[in-house]
Formats: C-alpha cells, structure tokens, sequence
C-alpha cells in the first residue's frame, strides 16, 4: 500500500526516477546510433520488443532485429517517467520511461516517434549495484501507416 | 609586397587590379624581368607554363601578425594560403588569399582612400569600371566585404556581440555567412567599416587566438540583387533556347559572353559571375531538366557554386565540358560531387597544372566522380567495384500487436468502457477505473509553435523532463492517487475519440501486469478548437481487477496535433455499435435476448451481454443477479452509460 510509505518516499522516489530516465535516454540512443551492436546488454534476457507492431523477444531475436535495421540518427524531444506502481510488479523496482521525437534511418526519410520502455531494477552479477534493464520497449512512427 | 623586390630586383611589376564576380579585389601581377612592361592585352600574358608542379612559399617576413595558422605550422613548411605558383615569368597572387594586418593590405587598392602609396605599382585604372559589369548600375565599390579569417568555428552571435563591444559604431552585419574557414559579412556604409577594422586583434577567443578582421571594398553584395531584370532573363533564355539541341539533349554555352544575339541585346552573360550562372541553372531546372550533355567551356569560370543544383535539377546529366576556364584547384570539383558525370572535359584550366602526372589527375577526378569514362577526350579505364550489400531497410510497419485474442478483448473491452467516460462530459465516473495510489502525466511535442498554440490547453500540465528541470515542477506535474488524476482529467478538454483509428500495442503482460500502448487520435469537441483534430499516444500499466477488469495504475498520454493524413482518415467511418466491432457476432435469439435484457435493466449493449454471457444466457438468472447487484450497489455507473456515438445502444 503506498500510502504507507509516506509522500517524502515517494517524493524522492519521484526525483530520482527522473534523474534515471534521463540517464538512461542519453545511454539508449548513444548506443542505437553509435553502438548498435551493443544495444541488448540493456536488455533483459526475456525482453520484449514491439516495433511498429513488429514482435520480437529474446535476446538473440533482438540482436539479430538491431542489426538488421539501418543506422540511425535519433533525436528525442519529448521525455517523461513514472514509477510504476508496486502492485504491478511484486516489489521490483520499475520505471516507466516515454520518449518522443525525430529518427532519421540511413535511406529514409526523417520520421516522428513516439517510444516507451519499462525498465527494471535487477541485480547484478559483477557488482554490488543494481542495473537497470529494459523489460520491455514499445516503439512506432507517429506516421507509421504513410 | 616588398619582399618581391628583394628577391627579384630587376623585375618591374605591373598589377591588374580586376573586381571578381561580386566583391573581393582579384590582384593579377605580371612580373618580367628587365623592366620592360608587357603591353596591353585583354587578356592576361600566358607565357610557357611551368609543369611539374612546384609550389614556393612566399614568407612575408615584414608581416608579423597573430595568425593561428601560422602558429600551427612550422615555418617553411606551405600552407595553402601561402602557396605562390610560378609561371614562368608570371606571378598569379590572389589577393583574398593573403591575410595582412588591419585590412591595410586591402586597402591599398581602394582608389578612394590610397592616393600616394603607390611605388613600383601602376594601378591599371581602366581595368575598373565599364567592361564586366552588366545589368543594374553597380559599377562602384560602395561596399565592404568585412573578413574574419577562422571564423567559422565561432558562434554567430558571441562573435558579433564581441566585435560590436569594441567597434565605437553600431554596425549591421548584411548576409553573414561561412565560406571555408571564414566568416564574411558586408558592410554599406565606410565610415562603419573602418571603424569595425579597428577592432581587428583587440578581441581574443576563447583559445587565445586574436581575432582579425580584414575589410575589402566591393560592389553590393549580390544577395540584394539576387536576380536579373527579366527582360535579361528573357533573352537569356532565348538565348539558350537556340543553343539547345533537343535530339541530343545537348545545351551549348561555350563563350556564352560573345553570344551575338545576346550582346545585340545589351546582356552581358559573364557566367562567372553568380547571378548569372544562378539564372542559367535556374533556365535548365524550369525547361530542360532532362539535359544530358552541358558545355561551359570558354566562360572564365573560376568556381563551380552555382552549378551544384544541377545535382538535382538535372539528374541526367551525364556529360560537362568546363575545359578553357580558370578553375583553378581540384577543389572546386568537390561542388559537383552527386553529378554521375561520364564525361567530362577539364583541360586548358589552371587546376590541370597542379598534379604531377596523368594518373593523379585522373584520380583525383574519378574521386569526385567515381562513373566517369572520359576525361579531355580520353577513355578511362573501366573502374572495378564492390559489391556492396545494400544498406538494410526497415521492416515493414503493422498495426496493433495484442499477442492473443484473450487479451485484445480484454483491452477493447476496457477502452470501449475508458472512452465512453472519457468523451461523455463527465470524467468522474472513470474514478473508478483507477487504483487509489494511480499516477498521471501528460506531455505534448515541444517548441513547435503551432502545436503550441493548438494545444495551449495542455500546456500548462505538460511535463516534459526534457525542458522542465526544477524537482518540484516535475513533482508537481505528476499527478498521484486517483483522486488527483481524475482531477486533472476533468480539466482537460472535452473530446470525441474515434475508436475505430486505435492501434494498441501490448509489450508486457505478466499475471499482475498488462501494459499497452494505444495510439488514434480525437476531436476537441468544444471550444476555441472545436472539431480540432489531434493524435495521441497513451501508455497503460493496468493490474488485473475483479470481473474480468483492469485497474489502472500507470497512464501517460502524449498529444500532438495530428497530421494531414490522421485527419483525413479520422472519423471516416461512422463508429461501429460496440457489440459488433469487438465481440464475435451473435446469433439471432441470443441478440433479441441481449436488446430485451439491455432495455430492462437500462444498461448499456455492452454490460448487457457481460451480464448475460456470464450467466450462461439465461435470461431469468441473469436479471436476478443483475437486480440483487444493483441493490448492493456493486454495479458500476459506467454500465448504465450509452455510447453517444449510436442511437441503438
């Protein structure tokens, strides 16, 4: 019940998922434009992707999806996040992160997005701090029948 | 310029001082030895050229100015402003080329401010004037084409504020551009301009080079006589029309100044100069885009910049004569590059002397254009390429995702119920469509003014990480626990969603959480927009809730205007009745079963048909679970609520 957890908690709760959404868009599309092969260590291993209503989960799935798509140059405009609530994800630390903005593929034209992750707070094997991993990605054009 | 002298002291000098294209002074010298002038020519004095390509650094030792060039590069070694060609007796020295201190360099050659400094020069006056202007009267050099060497790599803004806090005159810089590693900007009026000079090396960047400014006298500046009267147009075009040979799709415009139609005429088609070559190119976009073979030769072209729309006016040239120009270095080539030339003709232009030997011209031209077979003439060897995969395209789009039927009905379900709240008036209701500790934001596109303007209704409730930086606006504009989100809702404009345009995507769906993404678009349905279209796109994290239901406990919605397209297809059809559009079609007796049921209980098709599916269609058993749920009070309001779109729910 989170009303037991006072609002102060939740308050920071709040600042510091902004603060996470922010790194985490920075990391996301530095690596989708500059390091695209190593895109899916952000991951989970059974994440799910839907692209443009395309489905694709696992990391291998995922591999194989990131590197059949041209480069690209991304340009988020628009960020918002909230912590999801509690109930939905049995006391695992998750954040809901919505970008929007500008993607031009190499050899297409430049296109608006809308994106948003749900990523999770996991345990790490090589250190004592937990990392955030994306659990799932929704992604499309917002002229994706043009 | 005395270092000349020193070196070579029985060479006399004579200096043509020619005004090039629109601003700029182009200084050509002639130097012999023993004295002796050459006598007049129209043309420069071309003597045996000097091949083999030598180039010799000139060291202005007297000059001692702070240039970060110089700074970089030892000394001796050539830079390319220093680069002197020597032909024979003939030394070409591009003026532009050579930074001096304060501008006085330049100066020297302005006929108004420079009476007495003349020495071994002669100041060929008649070279000025008459002979290559044409067109509108702008035969003085009543301008100023103020110079910043490096300029580039400085922000427009800090380097004007900077020169304007040490220049004593306001000072209004006209058509500021970058050319190479410069800045330029023109200047009207001399007063100004020599005050702006003085400013010259009294700032210094943030490197710690000083910043120069040069000031050259010059015509005004061509952006303010962009275009040809069009009565010169006119005949230009004629002119051209003749010289088009439509089998061959060949234009020819070889010595186009000596035309005699146009000179009859009184037009003076210098191409080397913008206004022209922008006019020509301009003619060949709007009547002959389909030209294949282009001759410039014999134009005294010394750029190719006006020629780089070619790329896309006319994408089926394929072959170029620019030979007996003055292009003067490989440089200009890289103008052209996009062009799939396969022939091409550069010969008898300077640029052809710089290179060693056949082969590095060869492939110094092939670099700009990798297709080409003829050059000067000549066959080239075929090139050899790769096979290259082709870059990767994007999958195909498709519309909603649900990863199973079970779960699309489950969400059509609860959007069917969502929006008819959502667009009924009241937004109340949907209190319970939300888990106490629910969140809410919303965002929309942002600095586009036009949405800003549309959707100014949004705006202040807009949270946009991106922009917003204070933690308690960002706090703030989070809305938490349902009382709070409805709140808002409330405010929000009244809207008509067009369900029928929703794409939903489902990414996550675990046993305590589904999470979706619907996209469509809706209709402001009152005030200043009214029947205002707009996109949307909402997430929904949802937990399980009993009967079948969902609970909101995540909702971020992001709303944009829509496009041209989304408008069009919006509301295009009339929206369908709930029960045919998201439930299997039902037999007959059990449709007249589910409108008598909905009659009686006075709620709506939808939870008619849950009531009775629940209860296995029977009739009887049905309405008594609905009339002793009613007197519990358990049946939600949205249930007695008709779609407003269709008068037979």
């Amino acid at each position: 019940d989170s009303t037991g957890k006072g609002l102060l908690d939740f308050r920071s709760h709040v600042d510091a998922s902004c603060r996470y959404s922010e790194e985490f868009t920075n990391i996301y599309y530095d690596c989708m434009d500059k390091k695209r092969r190593t895109l899916t260590r952000l991951y989970l291993d059974k994440a799910t992707l839907v692209w443009n209503g395309n489905a694709v989960s696992g990391q291998a799935a995922l591999g194989e999806f990131f590197e059949s798509l041209p480069s690209s140059e991304f340009s988020v405009q628009t960020l918002d996040c909230q912590p999801v609530h509690e109930l939905a994800t049995q006391g695992q630390t998750t954040l809901l992160v919505v970008t929007a903005g500008q993607v031009k593929f190499d050899g297409h034209k430049q296109r608006y997005f809308n994106q948003n992750f749900l990523l999770t707070a996991q345990a790490s094997p090589t250190s004592d701090q937990p990392v955030w991993k994306i659990a799932s990605d929704c992604f499309r054009f917002q002229d994706w029948s043009s | 310029m005395t270092s000349f002298r020193k070196w070579y002291p029985n060479l006399a000098v004579v200096a043509h001082v020619q005004v090039g294209q629109d601003e700029g002074v182009v200084v050509q010298r002639e130097v012999t030895s023993k004295g002796k002038l050459p006598g007049e020519h129209g043309d420069r004095v071309r003597g045996p050229h000097f091949r083999g390509g030598r180039k010799v650094q000139c060291s202005f030792q007297g000059r001692e100015y702070d240039d970060p060039a110089r700074r970089q590069r030892p000394r001796g070694s050539p830079g390319p402003e220093h680069l002197v060609h020597f032909e024979d007796n003939i030394v070409d020295v591009s003026v532009n080329n050579i930074r001096s201190q304060d501008g006085s360099w330049q100066r020297r050659f302005d006929p108004y401010s420079w009476a007495n400094q003349r020495g071994d020069w002669r100041f060929d006056r008649e070279r000025r004037g008459a002979g290559d202007y044409a067109g509108g009267g702008r035969t003085k050099d009543s301008w100023y084409k103020m110079t910043i060497p490096y300029g580039k790599k400085y922000n427009k803004k800090w380097l004007l504020t900077a020169l304007q806090n040490k220049c004593s005159v306001p000072f209004k810089p006209v058509h500021y551009q970058t050319e190479g590693h410069k800045a330029q900007f023109y200047l009207e009026d001399a007063f100004t301009a020599h005050a702006l000079v003085r400013a010259s090396r009294q700032i210094t960047d943030s490197e710690g080079y000083k910043v120069l400014v040069l000031m050259n006298p010059c015509p005004p500046p061509s952006i303010l006589n962009t275009e040809l009267k069009p009565q010169d147009t006119a005949w230009l075009k004629q002119c051209m029309a003749k010289r088009f040979d439509s089998s061959q799709r060949t234009l020819d415009l070889n010595q186009l100044r000596s035309d005699p139609d146009l000179v009859s005429q009184n037009v003076c088609p210098i191409l080397s100069r913008k206004i022209f070559m922008d006019a020509v190119v301009k003619i060949i976009e709007e009547n002959i885009p389909e030209l294949v073979h282009l001759n410039l030769s014999n134009n005294k072209l010394y750029q190719l910049d006006s020629l780089a729309d070619l790329i896309t006016s006319a994408p089926h040239l394929k072959a170029l004569n620019l030979s007996h120009n003055q292009l003067k270095t490989e440089k200009v080539l890289d103008r052209l590059k996009g062009l799939k030339l396969v022939d091409l003709w550069l010969e008898h232009n300077p640029l052809c002397d710089q290179f060693k030997d056949q082969p590095s011209y060869i492939s110094a031209v092939r670099e700009r254009f990798p297709q080409l077979v003829k050059l000067d003439g000549y066959d080239l060897p075929l090139p050899i390429v790769f096979d290259v995969v082709a870059t990767s395209t994007i999958p195909p789009c498709k519309g909603s995702y649900f990863g199973s039927e079970e779960i699309m009905f489950l969400i059509l379900h609860f959007l069917q119920q969502y929006f008819s709240v959502y667009d009924s008036g009241d937004r109340q209701p949907l209190l319970n469509a939300y888990h106490d500790g629910a969140t809410f934001s919303l965002s929309q596109p942002s600095s586009q003014s036009l949405s800003r303007c549309l959707l100014r209704e949004y705006h202040k409730d807009s949270r946009n990480l991106k922009h917003l930086k204070d933690p308690s606006t960002r706090f703030r504009l989070l809305k938490h626990t349902r009382l709070n989100v409805v709140a808002l809702l409330n405010k929000l404009p009244k809207t008509q969603h067009d369900i029928a345009s929703f794409n939903i995507d489902v990414n996550t769906h675990t046993s305590m959480l589904l999470s979706f993404t619907v996209s469509g678009v809706f209709k402001e349905v009152e005030g200043a927009f009214q029947d205002g279209v707009r996109a949307f796109s909402r997430v929904f994290i949802a937990v399980p809730a009993g009967n079948s239901g969902l609970c909101i406990v995540n909702d971020q919605l992001f709303v944009r205007i829509a496009t041209m397209e989304e408008i069009c297809s919006a509301f295009a059809t009339p929206a369908p009745t709930p029960s045919s559009s998201l439930v299997p079609a039902l037999s007959t007796p059990k449709q007249e079963m589910l409108s008598t049921f909905s009659l009686k209980s006075g709620m709506n098709l939808e939870w008619s048909q849950k009531c009775l599916q629940d209860n296995n269609w029977d009739f009887n058993i049905a309405a008594q679970i609905f009339t002793q749920l009613k007197a519990e009070g358990k049946i939600p309001d949205v249930a007695f609520i008709k779609c407003l779109k269709n008068a037979c729910c």
